[in-house]
């Protein structure tokens, strides 16, 4: 987490509500989670509707950094590839290069695998909480409009009839982790970036741990 | 008589045959054995690889090598002695029986296995040559770095490489040559190179050293091929394929999903090659000269490939080397081995 921390620009610390402990030691950098396996923990993190995350946020350091890297591809350029047991979401340039992104992984995020197609496209979201989500987190408003206090974040890109999505978030310390709700989340910043690379209908092939 | 005489003489060549089989049998593993620990060379100091803390305890990515084949001969990876070895001593000091496997960043090449006593047991780390460059300009591709000044350390096969790229590539370059890491990270700072080559998992190291590593980057392209892997003397078969197929079930367990995290899960499960790799079916262990739960010890002491990986070098430790090309063939790295049945 220390890295982590330090990695995250133009973020403001301004918690409005009550949350978790684990959630407070991560706003002070002191969360031991980088340390252990990700596999291990899922960092237990209530939404925030309302804290400000802004268009500038992005992961800057660290291996969850937007990064060039060598990938071995057979698909087309465009194609992304979400990792989830390494929360790495790729960017298939050909010519063995794909840009990577880190991403936080939600619940939903862990039940799908295979291939889709995104199949729509938003900037700004709004917010319609799933009714198994406002169980779990009461305190969550019905509906909320799009905007820099969104959990959605600054874009989102829908996973064609699922109700899976890539989107940002307004939480860029989960990036890395295992995280209680949500899909694939970026920093605002990197989803950004990523929403002009990626056009409606591109392949999305989500890819889970080996089943034991 | 011609037919008694060739008779006898393949009758004892076949004695001799299986006396030597059995000799060589004996040999390595069973030291190891009696030993109760076993000899490890390993590299003086190298960052995610091999490093000696202030209390003596060493760590890295070569050395959980060591604790995993401790692990699967011995029950025990704590039982390993290592030692430190130059770059110039290490082939002789494993010819001269000083240690049991050579696990110390070394490339496989013809010339240092082809008559020299000498196998490589796999690629364990797939290295090579790449290149460094400040964040600003941006460069995203190698191919995009003509006409820029290029630190390199002299005495190297770097040298000649960076020599041949660019060449391949019709680019021109200026070249400064330094005399190592540390006068690379002046020079870059400086403004002196531009870039600075070396191969890639000491770049991330180096990054480290540079006042703000966010502004550097370690281009995706790598220009050479450097596979590392363990080492060991050539005489002993058996012993050398106790060291590659337990760095073979290391990458097979991640293929599989089976690491420190999941141990306790893999236990229970149905699937056959699951139960191979962890000795709940068939008898590979024994067919090593092992115990059935050989690799179910060597992942119990250091994880699967990917864990290893990840601890030492990857996105849990300082560097956050990407997996690149040591990622499984499968998820676009071109790590690679062999079915454990």
């Amino acid at each position: 987490m220390r890295q982590h921390g330090t990695a995250i620009a133009g973020r403001r610390c301004k918690a409005r509500l009550a949350l978790g402990a684990a959630f407070l030691l991560a706003l002070l950098g002191a969360a031991p989670v980088r340390a252990t396996s990700p596999d291990a923990i899922t960092m237990d993190v209530g939404d925030e509707p309302g804290r400000i995350s802004t268009e500038e946020v992005r992961i800057e350091e660290g291996p969850y950094a937007r990064q060039l890297v060598f990938f071995r591809s057979s698909d087309a350029p465009g194609t992304v590839v979400i990792s989830t047991a390494d929360r790495f979401l790729y960017v298939v340039l050909g010519g063995g290069r794909a840009l990577r992104y880190g991403i936080g992984v939600g619940r939903e995020g862990f039940q799908w695998s295979g291939l889709v197609k995104i199949s729509r496209k938003a900037e700004w979201p709004d917010w319609t909480p799933p009714p198994e989500m406002i169980e779990r987190q009461p305190y969550l408003p019905r509906f909320m409009a799009g905007g820099p206090g969104n959990p959605m974040g600054a874009r989102a890109m829908y996973l064609g009839s699922t109700v899976y999505r890539i989107h940002g978030t307004n939480q860029p310390e989960t990036i890395g982790q295992a995280v209680s709700s949500g899909c694939f989340r970026l920093a605002n910043g990197d989803v950004i970036d990523l929403y002009a690379r990626v056009d409606v209908g591109a392949k999305v092939i989500i890819r889970q741990a080996a089943q034991l | 008589m011609t037919h008694f005489c060739s008779r006898a003489a393949a009758g004892l060549a076949a004695l001799g045959a299986t006396f030597f089989a059995f000799a060589a049998y004996g040999g390595t593993l069973d030291s190891i054995k009696q030993r109760g620990a076993l000899i490890c060379g390993v590299n003086e100091g190298l960052g995610g690889f091999s490093v000696r803390d202030a209390a003596g305890a060493w760590s890295g990515f070569d050395v959980d090598f060591c604790h995993a084949l401790a692990a699967a001969v011995l029950d025990d990876p704590q039982k390993v002695q290592f030692v430190a070895l130059t770059n110039a001593e290490r082939f002789d000091a494993l010819r001269e029986g000083k240690m049991d496997v050579l696990s110390r960043n070394s490339t496989w090449t013809l010339e240092r296995e082809a008559g020299q006593g000498i196998l490589f047991a796999g690629v364990a780390y797939h290295d090579g040559q790449g290149f460094m460059v400040l964040r600003h300009p941006k460069i995203d591709s190698a191919l995009e770095l003509d006409g820029v000044s290029v630190c390199v350390q002299d005495g190297t096969t770097t040298r000649p490489n960076l020599a041949d790229f660019f060449k391949a590539n019709s680019m021109t370059y200026k070249e400064v040559l330094v005399a190592g890491p540390d006068e690379a990270i002046a020079r870059l700072e400086g403004g002196a190179c531009d870039a600075y080559t070396t191969d890639e998992s000491a770049l991330y190291v180096v990054r480290l050293g540079l006042k703000k590593p966010a502004e550097a980057i370690i281009l995706p392209d790598v220009i050479s091929k450097e596979p590392l892997g363990p080492a060991v003397r050539a005489d002993d078969v058996a012993w050398f394929n106790v060291v590659r197929w337990t760095l073979y079930a290391l990458i097979d367990a991640e293929e599989l999903g089976v690491g420190q995290a999941t141990l306790d899960e893999a236990q229970k499960s149905q699937r056959p090659d699951v139960r191979r790799l962890i000795g709940a079916e068939g008898d590979l262990g024994q067919a090593l000269g092992l115990t059935n739960d050989w690799a179910l010890r060597a992942l119990r002491a250091v994880g699967n490939y990917g864990e290893m990986f990840e601890r030492n070098l990857g996105a849990h430790s300082r560097y956050g080397v990407p997996r690149g090309l040591n990622q499984l063939w499968a998820d676009g790295g071109i790590l690679y081995a062999p079915p454990l049945r």
